[in-house]
C-alpha cells in the first residue's frame, strides 16, 4: 500500500507533504516515515493510506442538485 | 588504561558487555550486508539506520570496557574470530530475507533486554539514549514479522527454529534463576537471566499470536548449563568466518587509517 506522509515544524503550522512510503501495514509505514524522512526536529508527522484520501472533484455543487 | 578498585566491574560483567558489544557489532555487519538487498527502499533505508545506530553503541560499549582495562587495539583491529562473543547467529550471514529478519530480530532484541538489565552507574543515561534508537529497531522487526508471519509462515517458523537455541544461549542458561544469576548477585545487573528468557519468547508467543507461526519453546537445557561458555555466552567453539573478522577489523584499508 502506498502511504502519504504529512509533516510540520511547529505546534500550529499547516503540515507539508513529506513525500511517500509504501508498507503492509499501518505500523510499517510509521517506521518506514520516521526513518525515511527524519532528517528535521519534527513537531509531528504522520501518514495517511492513499485510498484515504478523498478526492475533491471540479463539479459544480449545483450540478448535483442541490438548491 | 587500567580501572581502579572502586570503579572496576566484575569479570563476569566485563565478559557480559563485551557479549553485548560484539553482537552489536556483528548486528551491524550484517544490515550492511542486507542494506541493499533488501525488498524494498524503505527495508533498506530503515536497515541501514538500525546499523547505523549499532555501530555507534559499539563505540560507547567499547569506550566503557577500554576504561575496564580491555585492550582497545584488541577490541578493534586485532582479534581472531574466535574471539567474538556475539550471539552464534549472527555467525553466518542469512540467506534470505524471512531469515534475516528473524535472525537480526532476535539478536536485536535479546541484546536490548541484556543491556536494558544493567544497572550500573556507568551506564546511566546512556542506556536510556540506546532505547531510543532500539525502539525504532524493534518496531520495524515486529511490524514486519508480523507480515511474514501471514505471507510466508513456514519461513518465519524454520528460522525461529534455527535461531532460537543461539539466541537462548547468547541471553543465558536457564539455572541463572532468581537467586542464582550472577551479574544480579553482584549488582550489575536487576533481572535474572532466566526471567530475560521468559520475557523474550513471551513477546514472540503474543506477536505470533492469531498466525500459524508457533514459537519454540523454552527447555531448560538449551543451552546445556555444563557445556555454556560465559564469556561467550555461546555453546561450541563456533565463531565468524575469517572474512568477517578482516572485514571488522578494516584489514584491507588499514593503509588508510588515519592517524
Amino acid at each position: 500500500m502506498k502511504y502519504h506522509v504529512f509533516t510540520r515544524n511547529r505546534s500550529g503550522d499547516d503540515m507539508i507533504h513529506a513525500g511517500t512510503v509504501q508498507a503492509d501495514s499501518d505500523r510499517l509505514a510509521r517506521i518506514y516515515a520516521h526513518r525515511t524522512y527524519d532528517e528535521e526536529d519534527w513537531d509531528f508527522m504522520g501518514v495517511v493510506r492513499e485510498e484515504d484520501l478523498l478526492e475533491v472533484d471540479e463539479e459544480p455543487i449545483s450540478s448535483r442538485g442541490v438548491a | 588504561m587500567s580501572a581502579d578498585a572502586e570503579s572496576r566491574w566484575p569479570a563476569v560483567a566485563r565478559d557480559y558487555v563485551q557479549a553485548i558489544a560484539d553482537t552489536k557489532l556483528l548486528l551491524g555487519q550484517r544490515y550492511g550486508e542486507w542494506m541493499l538487498k533488501g525488498p524494498n527502499l524503505e527495508d533498506d533505508i530503515s536497515g541501514a539506520s538500525n546499523g547505523q545506530d549499532e555501530i555507534g553503541q559499539v563505540r560507547q560499549l567499547f569506550r566503557l570496557l577500554e576504561k575496564q582495562g580491555v585492550d582497545r587495539d584488541w577490541l578493534e583491529t586485532d582479534r581472531e574470530p574466535a574471539e567474538y562473543a556475539n550471539a552464534q547467529p549472527l555467525d553466518e550471514e542469512a540467506e534470505a530475507w524471512p531469515t534475516f529478519m528473524v535472525q537480526v530480530a532476535l539478536a536485536d532484541r535479546a541484546a536490548w533486554l541484556l543491556l536494558d538489565a544493567i544497572q550500573h552507574e556507568d551506564f546511566t543515561g546512556m542506556v536510556q539514549k540506546m532505547g531510543e534508537d532500539e525502539y525504532f529497531h524493534l518496531e520495524h522487526h515486529d511490524a514486519r514479522l508480523e507480515t511474514l508471519a501471514v505471507d510466508q509462515p513456514e519461513a518465519v517458523e524454520a528460522a525461529l527454529e534455527r535461531y532460537f537455541p543461539g539466541i537462548l544461549a547468547f541471553i543465558g542458561p536457564a539455572t541463572h534463576g532468581a537467586g542464582e544469576d550472577p551479574l544480579v548477585e553482584a549488582g550489575f545487573t536487576d533481572r535474572a537471566v532466566a526471567e530475560i528468557r521468559g520475557a523474550f519468547r513471551e513477546h514472540y508467543v503474543d506477536l505470533f499470536a492469531g498466525t500459524d507461526v508457533t514459537v519454540p519453546a523454552l527447555t531448560d537445557d538449551v543451552p546445556d548449563p555444563d557445556e555454556w561458555d560465559e564469556k561467550r555466552r555461546r555453546s561450541g567453539d563456533g565463531h565468524i568466518d575469517r572474512s568477517v573478522a578482516d572485514q571488522l577489523q578494516g584489514v584491507t584499508n588499514r593503509e588508510y587509517v588515519i592517524e
